[in-house]
Order: C-alpha cells, then sequence, then structure tokens
C-alpha cells in the first residue's frame, strides 16, 4: 500500500488536502475580514481624530467579533418581490471567486496552494467574475437604485480592468513569467520592481481601488446618491458575505501588489528560515491594506463621468504609452534594465505633474466659456 | 490514484456541461438561461484545463463569463419582457427542432465513440508558451489583420451610435 505525506493513504490524503486548503483560505479571508474592519475604524478614527471601536474588549477588539454574531443573528430577509433564486445566488457569485483567487497565491518559499504558469492571468480571469454577481444582484433586487449600482457597477468594473491588465503586462514583459511564484523569485533582495516599474505599479493600484469598490471610487454602492447601491435589499449575513468579498478583494489586490512590485516574502532571515517569508509577505500586503483605508478616509468620492473619464482618456492612453515604451526599451536593450527604470520614473514624473496642470488649464477654460455664455 | 480522479472530474463536468446546456434551451425565462449560459462557459473551462490548455480555459472564462454573458444580461434587462411566462419562441417549434438535432446527434456520437487511442495530447507544461508563438510568430499577419477588422468594427459602432453634436 502506497504511503502520502504523514503517513497518509494518498486516496484519503488527495480530498484531505483539498477540504483543509478550503478551510485555511475561509478561515484566513474571515479572520481577515475581522482584523480589516477592526483596523479599517481605528485608521479612520486616527485620521478624523477620534478614538474609534473602544468599550468591546481590551482597545476595542471584540466590537467585529460582536458585529459578527449580530449579522448572524439577524433574519433572513428577502422581499416577496425580488428574483428569488438570482437573489440568493448573488452574494455566492461574488464571494466564491475571491476565495479561488487564494490558490496563487505565494506566502512564502514552498507556501502556495499551486503554483499554476498562468497564475496572475487566473487571478484577473477571477477578478473579472465578480462583475457578473454584482449585476445579477442589482437586477435581482427588483429596485431601482440596486439596478443603477449594479449597472454603474458593471461599467466601472469592465472600465478599469483594460489598465489594471496594461499595467500587470507591462510587468509580465519584464520579468518573463505569468507564474506567481515565478514572479516572487525574480525580485531577490532589492531588486524590487517598483524600482524598475513606479507607473506600472500606480496605474495598478488606481485601477485596483476601483476593482474593489473602494472609495473614492465606491460610487455602485454610494449611500448618498444611490442608498448603498446593489446592497439596498441585502441584510443579515448576506449583505455580510458581500463585504467579505470586498475584504477579501482588498487582500487580494493588495497581495497583487506585494507579489508583483514588492517581491512578495522576500526580507531578512528567509533564507535562513523559509516560515519567517509568512511574517514579511503579511506586512506587506497589510501595509497596503493601510493605505487603501488612508485612501478611503482622505479622498472625496468622485462622479461617475469623472471616474469614467479617468479611465478612458487618463489610465488607458498612459498605460499603452508604458507598455509601448517598455516593450520597445526591452528590445533595443535586452541585457539591462536601466533605460526601463528610467522611462517609468520620467513617465510617472510626468503623471504626477502634469494631471494638475491639466486640470487647471480645463477649470480655466471651463470658467471662460460659462463667462462668455453668461 | 490520479487515474481515477480525472475521468471522475471529467464524469462531472460533462454532466454540469450537457444539464446546463439543455437547461439554456428548456428554461422558461431569459435570465435563467443567461446565467445557466455562464455555468456551462464556465464547466467548458474546466474541460480545457483538464485537456491541459490552462490558459484558454482562462481567456474563456475572462471572455465569456466575465464579459460576454454580462453583454447579454445588459441586452435582457433592458429589453421590455412579455406578460406570459411560458413558451418562448423557439420552443413552440420542439418538432422542428428535434428532427434536426437528432441526426446531428447520431452523428456526433459515432465520431466521439471512434476515438481509441487517448495519445493525442500534448505534452505537460502548460499551453502558454505554444499558444504565444503560433500568435505572435507564425500566425503574426493572420493576427494583425483579424485585429484591423475587429477595430474597424468597433470604430463603426462607435460612429454608429455618437449622437450628433449640436
Amino acid at each position: 500500500m502506497p504511503v502520502g505525506p504523514f503517513g497518509i493513504d494518498p486516496f484519503i490524503w488527495a480530498p484531505l488536502r483539498l477540504v483543509i486548503a478550503v478551510l485555511l483560505v475561509v478561515g484566513l479571508v474571515f479572520n481577515g475580514a475581522l482584523a480589516q474592519i477592526y483596523l479599517e475604524r481605528k485608521i479612520q478614527a486616527v485620521i478624523q481624530d477620534r478614538l474609534g471601536p473602544l468599550h468591546t474588549g481590551p482597545w476595542g477588539l471584540l466590537q467585529t467579533f460582536a458585529d459578527a454574531i449580530k449579522l448572524l443573528g439577524k433574519e433572513d430577509i428577502r422581499a416577496r418581490l425580488t428574483d428569488k433564486w438570482f437573489f440568493l445566488a448573488a452574494p455566492s457569485i461574488v464571494f466564491s471567486p475571491m476565495l479561488a483567487s487564494y490558490v496563487v497565491i505565494p506566502f512564502a518559499p514552498g507556501i502556495v496552494g499551486a503554483d499554476l504558469n498562468v497564475g496572475l492571468l487566473y487571478m484577473t480571469t477571477l477578478g473579472s467574475m465578480t462583475v457578473l454577481g454584482i449585476v445579477i444582484a442589482g437586477w435581482a433586487s427588483n429596485n431601482k437604485y440596486s439596478l443603477m449600482g449594479g449597472l454603474r457597477s458593471a461599467g466601472q468594473l469592465i472600465s478599469y480592468e483594460v489598465p489594471q491588465i496594461l499595467s500587470l503586462v507591462t510587468v509580465v514583459l519584464v520579468v518573463g513569467t505569468l507564474s506567481m511564484v515565478g514572479i516572487a523569485e525574480s525580485q531577490p533582495g532589492w531588486q524590487l520592481n517598483v524600482l524598475v516599474l513606479p507607473l506600472a505599479f500606480v496605474t495598478y493600484f488606481i485601477a485596483g481601488l476601483a476593482e474593489t469598490n473602494r472609495a473614492p471610487f465606491d460610487l455602485p454602492e454610494a449611500e448618498s446618491e444611490l442608498v448603498a447601491g446593489f446592497l439596498t435589499e441585502y441584510s443579515g449575513m448576506r449583505w455580510a458575505i458581500f463585504f467579505l468579498a470586498e475584504y477579501g478583494e482588498i487582500t487580494v489586490v493588495s497581495s497583487i501588489v506585494t507579489t508583483l512590485w514588492f517581491g512578495a516574502w522576500h526580507g531578512p532571515f528567509v533564507e535562513v528560515f523559509p516560515l519567517i517569508g509568512v511574517l514579511w509577505f503579511t506586512l506587506k500586503t497589510y501595509f497596503f491594506v493601510v493605505v487603501f483605508m488612508w485612501i478611503r478616509a482622505t479622498l472625496p468620492r468622485l462622479r461617475i463621468d469623472q471616474l469614467m473619464s479617468l479611465c478612458w482618456k487618463v489610465l488607458i492612453p498612459l498605460t499603452l504609452t508604458n507598455l509601448v515604451v517598455t516593450a520597445t526599451l526591452l528590445l533595443v536593450f535586452p541585457s539591462t534594465l536601466v533605460p526601463v527604470a528610467i522611462a517609468n520614473w520620467i513617465l510617472l514624473a510626468a503623471f504626477v505633474l502634469l494631471l494638475p496642470y491639466v486640470q487647471r488649464r480645463r477649470l480655466v477654460a471651463l470658467r471662460e466659456r460659462l463667462r462668455t455664455a453668461a | 490514484m490520479v487515474d481515477f480522479i480525472e475521468p471522475a472530474l471529467f464524469a462531472i463536468l460533462t454532466i454540469a456541461i450537457v444539464a446546463a446546456g439543455a437547461g439554456v434551451v428548456l428554461a422558461n425565462r431569459i435570465t435563467t438561461s443567461a446565467l445557466l449560459m455562464a455555468f456551462t462557459f464556465l464547466n467548458i473551462a474546466g474541460m480545457f484545463v483538464l485537456l491541459g490548455a490552462e490558459t484558454i480555459a482562462m481567456f474563456q472564462v475572462l471572455i465569456y463569463v466575465g464579459a460576454i454573458t454580462v453583454l447579454i444580461l445588459y441586452g435582457v434587462m433592458f429589453t421590455p419582457q412579455s406578460p406570459r411566462a411560458y413558451g418562448l419562441f423557439f420552443q413552440t417549434q420542439k418538432y422542428w427542432a428535434a428532427l434536426f438535432v437528432v441526426p446531428i446527434a447520431i452523428f456526433v456520437a459515432l465520431v466521439a465513440f471512434s476515438f481509441r487511442d487517448s495519445a493525442t495530447l500534448g505534452a505537460k507544461g502548460g499551453d502558454l508558451l505554444p499558444l504565444a508563438t503560433s500568435v505572435f510568430r507564425d500566425f503574426a499577419f493572420p493576427f494583425e489583420v483579424a485585429s484591423v477588422l475587429l477595430l474597424a468594427a468597433m470604430v463603426g459602432a462607435i460612429v454608429l451610435v455618437k449622437r450628433d453634436e449640436d
């Protein structure tokens, strides 16, 4: 009889491994969401000069647990005129692709669900499936605001997928692999991709904010204009599943940023003791999660036309230029990345410096036109 | 052990594809059909993975589930739906449908059962490299022609829907 790992029959080990992996990821997502909600409240409180949750448990640590239990205990309400099966299916259609994308995240050397050779493509594919769930949620709610939220979200997600994928392609061109483990291994020591491709990082991060429906791009679920959009008719645990998916998606986007631009698990002492890579990976990922929250507390929400023009008039031309420049320079100088890095830093500087200037010019032109019209 | 899992997965995927495909045609509501179609596409992507063509599976999901199904749902949502819930247009033609489907099904079954060797599978290690070389090296010119054609279609669509500015 063949003996697999831990002396278990491989026939039992294969399904057991699947169950353990799924349980681990579900645990990771649930606990991650609890931690992130606490973190979000505390960070927003600090930025807004408040104290945040304080009374439940030490430093208010148990507040999110109490909220989770409250959500679980709530009655499962479904309005009579909603579309039953679609309404019930939508949260899982949003949640399960997010869960599945944890398979390819490289936590540490050797600690990865599966090293797919198309790992990055797999991630973006699963990200694009979320749209379907949100459109269905908006439509099945049988509510005008929800429908508007769902449709806005579909437009936003499909538009921002373009700059997102173009930024990822730039990195793939430089690294030469789609495998997440391969990308992580290509950045040992201080040779981080962010030093070579800072512009791709910035554009991906902006597109990632839009992909996860986070502020300042959270208008599909805007409370003040759409009464929370596609979430209006949901309550209790179904509502919570949408939010778990949102926080899980934030973690996924942050870990993509960590893996592609910030060297994944690489850090001091990893060569000696590989498990410490998990610590570095988590720290780097949560740094970007905190940046997400910082942005939410700082920037006001965009209008829908500003959102679309930012994507189609600024980000897509910029990422396309970046892609063409990077590809050309890689062909001209195949042995060194220095010209690519110089071009990327110049483009980033141009983007950061020119954007306010162009905005001001447009404002002046608009005022001029209003004055002549009046 | 692995010899047992692959046929089992194949069986599950096949049943799901056939059942969901039948559901697309037989369902009374067009939104249900659209969602079942997305489910069929997902299972076909699973088939591609079983065949060792991960990249094609990913594009299958990215394009068909992420884009085309959403487009169809958009179309369905903005189409006024008739009050009659039963008997969509094509469901009233089931005898004609049967007449055409049965001979094709017999032919497909004959072809499928005539395959005996299973050694036609490509080498392990993914299909990313073969796909990339065939698209960007061996068939670069037809690929570019197709993309120019698509670009022309896109520009045409934009011109058609663009309102005259006054």
